[in-house]
């Protein structure tokens, strides 16, 4: 465990016992069942569990919060959330590693 | 004891996005759209684009008034509506019980 906290987590070797893939969408397919925050371009902000993405970056999200500038707004059961069409979409990953949270930001330039 | 709860659940299983649309088809359901719109209706079809068709539709827009700083909003009513894919957002199934 000591020898895990002295290597970057996004070494090659880190990475390669965690994440098997080197192509974005599969690493998310990969995380479904994460806690995962989606932020659009509008600012609004998604926090569920992530259930599932396609190629487009169509996202479902379970147990869904919406936040406007941080602020809790709505609640849904189950999200579709449009992936493609320009926006810009943030993923992170929130992952209780070395004990302490580990923050992975997945950028989506479409559009 | 592993294998029984797997398979019963075939066809509400949601293995990509739009199967949780697939799964409100006929049901009401909440879209948000681009321009601070949003829309509820009982959703008749969808495609992979998004484009929706709904029926008893109620709209919402909401107007951010600069000058005095308060939110207005426009309700409409329609029968039925088609969307355009590309000013979908977000759509949210009605929550099951």
């Amino acid at each position: 465990m000591s020898n895990g906290t002295a290597e970057s987590p996004f070494s090659p070797s880190a990475e390669k016992s965690e994440i098997s893939s080197n192509n974005p969408s599969a690493f998310l397919s990969q995380i479904t069942g994460a806690k995962v925050a989606v932020k659009l371009n509008s600012g609004v902000e998604y926090r569920g569990d992530l259930q599932c993405v396609d190629g487009y970056m169509n996202i479902a999200l379970e147990q869904t919060e919406e936040y406007v500038d941080g602020v809790l707004k709505n609640q849904y059961g189950d999200v579709f959330i449009r992936g493609n069409n320009g926006m810009l979409v943030f993923c992170f990953r929130f992952v209780r590693k070395f004990g302490r949270y580990r923050r992975i930001m997945i950028l989506n330039f479409l559009g | 004891m592993a294998d029984t709860g797997a398979d019963q659940l075939d066809d509400t299983i949601v293995s990509e996005p739009l199967d949780l649309v697939r799964l409100s088809l006929n049901e009401r359901v909440f879209v948000k759209l681009k321009g601070d719109r949003e829309i509820r209706g009982r959703l008749h079809a969808y495609d992979s684009h998004c484009n929706l068709v709904l029926s008893d539709v109620e709209e919402t827009v909401y107007i951010m008034d600069d000058e005095d700083e308060d939110l207005k909003t426009i309700q409409k009513q329609s029968e039925m509506l088609f969307v355009r894919g590309d000013a979908v957002v977000l759509i949210s199934p009605p929550t099951q019980s």
